[in-house]
């Protein structure tokens, strides 16, 4: 990412970011509420109102300028390999656990091993397996995230973006699930965590960049690294 | 007694196929396609056209193959129709502010201008189909039932199935019915709004395409013939609780039967009357409709 802003109508909330990320790296993203994190992603797939600057995947663009057309052009960046995992859940209430999972297998090829990625899914969060026939807006709330987590790994992707997965999920199951975020073996694919407790991501993750308004602020690791883990909670 | 069935059967099929284009096409477009008997009557026509040529050039006026001719370009040329409701009311302003309240309008539109045009090719006259089943009857004991009511009963059926499994089956279907649910989600796993939208406006153009070349078997094409498929397949889809497959099919086959007896016992005059009380008793005591199945999702 070259240069990037973003932003909605009058207001610009990311400022020319710079950043890369390699294959197979696990980053996360910390800050707080309210500077960018989620904006970050949703530039990625082209669902701010406005951007500019260069977003670039695997040699392909897939940013550039652009102030119209919200989300327009998301389908096809998540075709060419950006699986994402949005804020809350923006799961299909109304459809099974089981389909919920196959939605994300979106192109031909994950469509087609759609079984086989299923089953490595419920591996990663088995209290899944007894919910596949339930429809999905029974489910917890952690179950919830479970399923919208699980839908963008069942993806073919290069890239995962998940947005905030501790949200609103009381400590032991946010820490259950990126302990499971962290351990998939992802091959060559990358994966970006936004995450507002920092504490949940030390340790676990690559690279951890810090977000502060708009800006990003490299390796902040250390800085955050004296407060207490009690504070965080 | 089984002519009372058949009859009933028969209005059910039709209306279910438009009532079932017109939900689906709500739930996953977001739109109330008003102009749904525009693409119904369009059918009608390209059918008309196609049997009026084939007599004229081949000197072909029934048999098998003309008969499933008639059936096939029926439902292409309204699933074209259903494209161009799309391309006049759905891409251009699916991403606009207050989409269904201007897709109604635009739709409407569009329904009014069709009749219109119609009218200027076509004429006022009503113009007949062939009669694709033939025109023998069907015995059973003392009772006789016509082909055509049999064969509309099973063609409608046998289609209605195809579709409700590829819905379930199927990972266009999948699709669909994840953008029913929750249409910013959808775009977040790779399903294109634009392009599983224009699919699902050709798939209920094709139903309606075929209810139309059924309904020629009764009633011949004119270029007002939508209007009324259009009125009961509205209300049977909101009887049915929009985007409900099974709910849309029980409020047809109701309606159907309803409209059958009344007709039968009373007169035709009095058919809307007991359709749309019966309507408004079904609202009053389910008001998300008998399928119900967008009790929390699209609001």
């Amino acid at each position: 990412m070259r240069e990037v802003s973003s932003g909605y109508g009058t207001m610009r909330v990311i400022h020319g970011l710079n950043f890369t990320i390699d294959p197979g790296e696990r980053i996360g993203l910390v800050g707080l509420n309210g500077h960018g994190k989620t904006t970050l992603i949703s530039t990625i797939v082209g669902m701010t109102g406005w951007q500019d600057g260069s977003i670039e995947f695997m040699g392909q663009q897939i940013g550039g300028r652009r102030s119209h057309g919200v989300g327009r052009n998301t389908p096809k960046i998540v075709r060419s390999g950006i699986a994402i995992a949005p804020q809350g859940d923006a799961i299909f209430p109304g459809l099974t656990v089981e389909e919920n999972l196959a939605s994300g297998a979106y192109t031909e090829g994950a469509w087609k091993t759609r079984k086989q990625r299923r089953d490595a899914i419920l591996e990663v969060f088995p209290p899944l397996r007894t919910r596949l026939k339930q429809s999905a807006g029974t489910l917890s709330g952690g179950e919830r995230r479970m399923v919208s987590v699980g839908r963008a790994l069942m993806a073919d992707a290069k890239l995962y973006l998940v947005d905030e997965p501790s949200l609103g999920l009381a400590p032991k199951i946010s820490i259950g699930l990126v302990d499971a975020l962290c351990k998939i073996d992802l091959g060559d694919g990358a994966m970006l965590i936004a995450e507002q407790n920092l504490p949940l991501l030390s340790g676990r993750c690559d690279r951890i960049l810090g977000m502060h308004a708009g800006e990003l602020k490299e390796d902040v690791g250390e800085a955050f690294g004296d407060i207490p883990p009690a504070a965080e909670m | 007694m089984i002519e009372l069935i058949a009859s009933g059967l028969v209005l059910a099929s039709m209306y279910g196929l438009v009532a079932v284009g017109i939900s689906l096409t709500w739930s996953s477009v977001g739109m109330l396609n008003l102009a749904q008997g525009f693409v119904f009557t369009f059918g009608g026509y390209v059918a008309f056209l196609f049997a009026q040529y084939m007599a004229k050039n081949f000197s072909i006026r029934d048999g098998v193959l003309l008969s499933l001719g008639v059936v096939l370009l029926g439902m292409i040329g309204s699933a074209i129709a259903g494209l161009i409701v799309g391309g006049l009311a759905f891409l251009p302003l699916h991403d606009r502010v207050n989409f269904p309240v201007r897709g109604l309008i635009a739709t409407l539109a569009i329904s009014i201008m069709g009749t219109q045009i119609f009218m200027l090719i076509f004429g006022p006259q009503s113009k007949p189909l062939p009669q694709i089943f033939g025109i023998k009857r069907l015995k059973i004991g003392e009772f006789s039932i016509a082909y055509g009511q049999v064969g509309t009963i099973v063609v409608a059926t046998v289609v209605l199935l195809i579709v409700t499994l590829w819905m379930r089956r199927s990972r266009r279907g999948l699709q669909m019915r994840a953008m029913m649910m929750n249409p910013l989600g959808a775009n977040m796993v790779g399903v294109s709004v634009r392009t599983t939208g224009m699919i699902a406006l050709a798939i209920s153009g094709a139903l309606a395409g075929l209810a139309s070349v059924l309904l020629g078997q009764i009633f011949f094409v004119s270029p007002t013939s939508g209007v009324q498929p259009l009125i009961v397949g509205l209300i049977i889809s909101l009887a049915g609780g929009l985007g409900s497959m099974p709910g849309t099919v029980l409020a047809a086959v109701l309606l159907g039967f309803a409209e059958a007896v009344t007709a039968r016992y009373t007169e035709q005059s009095f058919v809307p009357f007991v359709q749309f009380a019966l309507v408004i008793a079904i609202l009053t005591f389910k008001p998300r409709g008998l399928g119900g199945v967008l009790e929390d999702v699209r609001e």
